[in-house]
């Protein structure tokens, strides 16, 4: 599958080094916003919750949360950033004349999404030891999802890119769909807290498998099937990565 | 390489945009080794061509080799063979011109230290070395098409294509350019040059081909295009124009 791995390496580290060189515009604010959410929600509002029946006090709840939440939408502006401004610069044309397969331009590319997601994830969490102590139940169940959710939404990130017809229109999948699906996901709230039909609707929002993925992986406490969970999660990884992949094949907004 | 004789081979190829036929049928060969020049007025189908080699447009029927390599099913074989020196700037305005060549040496696979050596020796060749560690928005216009070739030329391809290299250049940029293709061509390497200056296709080429209207209506050889005519002679007659659009 990987023919040139010195040119996927190179991508990657173009992504990467990308993001770093403007870290107080990619890595902090996305730490800062969770510190004051864990302080407020978590630290002054969540010590008046009665969460006991969760067996989770509210700031050791949300933490998961939060930082699935950062881990999405770090995931998804990395790449739908890169690869817009890489458009509309047409400097992608220094990748699509490379002899990189699609394939390994959509592995290339989506390395910059998964480490950013990543590293906002990892900080979100350690920012959290400040506040309550946070504890990691399974590593590698967490890894794993947090791989998967950074290649799900590394990929959505492109496509959104190639979809994009100008900065307007990078940031309505992310503000219209994203975004409110992470909120209802249960970020900051038990599904089962909520009205039944509600409940029933949130079985068809993939976040609600992917925050419980990482909470589970946290804390150890679930209401859902785990293995539901990983599925839903792989299964819209491949999905995503192999729609991109098509989508780079065919030339789509990339060739005229 | 399989076929070490045709560099490019270009096969009935139709090219629309949305209902604009903008090649028409086009077949012709560049043979290994030939500094070819491909002319025409503007929106005759030059840049157009050039894409559809490079793999950079999708189109409609026919197909395209570079050296027995088709475009579209082997393509990283044949864009490894390939290097664009495009009309626009169009550099990654994060990195400075070292990282750029380097990160373009490594999509080709060259390892970073060989693309590293190979960086500095094209930005010296081109006298860039001072703005080694600077972003393109820094340079020049005739600084930044420099890049441009360094750019192209970073994986040391077999066949390089020039979208009108020198327009927009001084003269002793022009003759910097001119001298360096030269000697390219001398080395092997394949030339394909689209320009508007009738004076440097003929002063560097040995075949030319002119398009029209998405179709080829000359090639052959520069004895045989010319027939003791010039180069503007010419192609006023096969394009029927004159500077500033169709007088058919």
């Amino acid at each position: 599958m990987i023919n040139n791995p010195v040119g996927v390496l190179s991508l990657s580290k173009r992504e990467i080094l990308r993001f770093f060189s403007v870290s107080t515009q990619t890595i902090f604010p996305p730490i800062l916003i969770s510190t004051l959410f864990m302080y407020i929600f978590g630290v002054a509002i969540g010590s008046r919750i009665d969460f006991s029946g969760t067996g989770l006090s509210y700031l050791g709840f949300i933490v998961p949360g939060l930082m699935t939440m950062h881990l999405i939408t770090s995931s998804y502006e990395n790449t739908s950033s890169s690869l817009f401004i890489a458009r509309w610069h047409n400097h992608i044309q220094e990748v699509l004349l490379s002899p990189l397969s699609y394939f390994e331009m959509v592995l290339g590319l989506l390395a910059g999404g998964v480490a950013r997601g990543t590293i906002v994830c990892v900080g979100v969490f350690l920012i959290s030891l400040l506040f309550t102590p946070t504890t990691v139940y399974n590593p590698f169940l967490l890894i794993y999802f947090i791989l998967t959710i950074s290649v799900i939404f590394a990929c959505a990130g492109m496509m959104g890119a190639l979809w994009a017809e100008d900065f307007g229109m990078l940031n309505v999948w992310n503000t219209y769909v994203i975004f409110p699906l992470v909120l209802m996901g249960g970020v900051f709230h038990p599904i089962d807290m909520l009205p039944e039909i509600v409940q029933i609707i949130s079985r068809f929002n993939p976040m609600v498998y992917l925050v419980t993925g990482i909470r589970y992986s946290m804390t150890g406490v679930t209401h859902m099937s785990i293995p539901l969970c990983m599925g839903v999660a792989l299964a819209l990884a491949l999905i995503l990565f192999y729609t991109t992949v098509y989508l780079f094949k065919i030339g789509y907004k990339l060739r005229t | 390489m399989r076929n070490s004789e045709i560099a490019i081979s270009v096969q009935n190829v139709t090219k629309f945009y949305g209902k604009l036929k903008a090649l028409d049928d086009v077949n012709f060969e560049v043979r290994r080794g030939d500094f070819f020049a491909f002319l025409g007025p503007n929106g005759a189908g030059k840049t157009t061509t050039i894409n559809v080699i490079t793999g950079l447009s999708n189109y409609r029927a026919g197909q395209v080799e570079v050296f027995g390599h088709n475009t579209i099913i082997e393509y990283p074989q044949s864009r490894r063979l390939l290097g664009l020196c495009a009309q626009e700037f169009n550099f990654d305005p994060f990195v400075t011109l070292h990282q750029l060549l380097v990160y373009q040496a490594g999509y080709f696979g060259i390892r970073p230290g060989a693309a590293a050596k190979r960086a500095d020796e094209l930005l010296e060749r081109f006298q860039l070395t001072e703005k080694r560690n600077v972003k393109h928005r820094a340079l020049s216009g005739g600084m930044k098409k420099r890049l441009l070739i360094c750019r192209a030329l970073i994986h040391d391809p077999e066949i390089l294509i020039l979208d009108e290299p020198t327009a927009g250049c001084d003269l002793e940029l022009k003759f910097l350019i001119w001298d360096y293709l030269t000697q390219l061509n001398k080395e092997g390497k394949t030339i394909f040059l689209t320009t508007h200056y009738m004076e440097e296709a003929e002063r560097l080429c040995r075949t030319i081909g002119i398009i029209n209207h998405g179709r080829i209506v000359r090639i052959g050889n520069k004895q045989e295009v010319l027939k003791d005519k010039s180069l503007e002679a010419v192609f006023l007659e096969v394009t029927g124009t004159h500077e500033g659009g169709n007088i058919k």
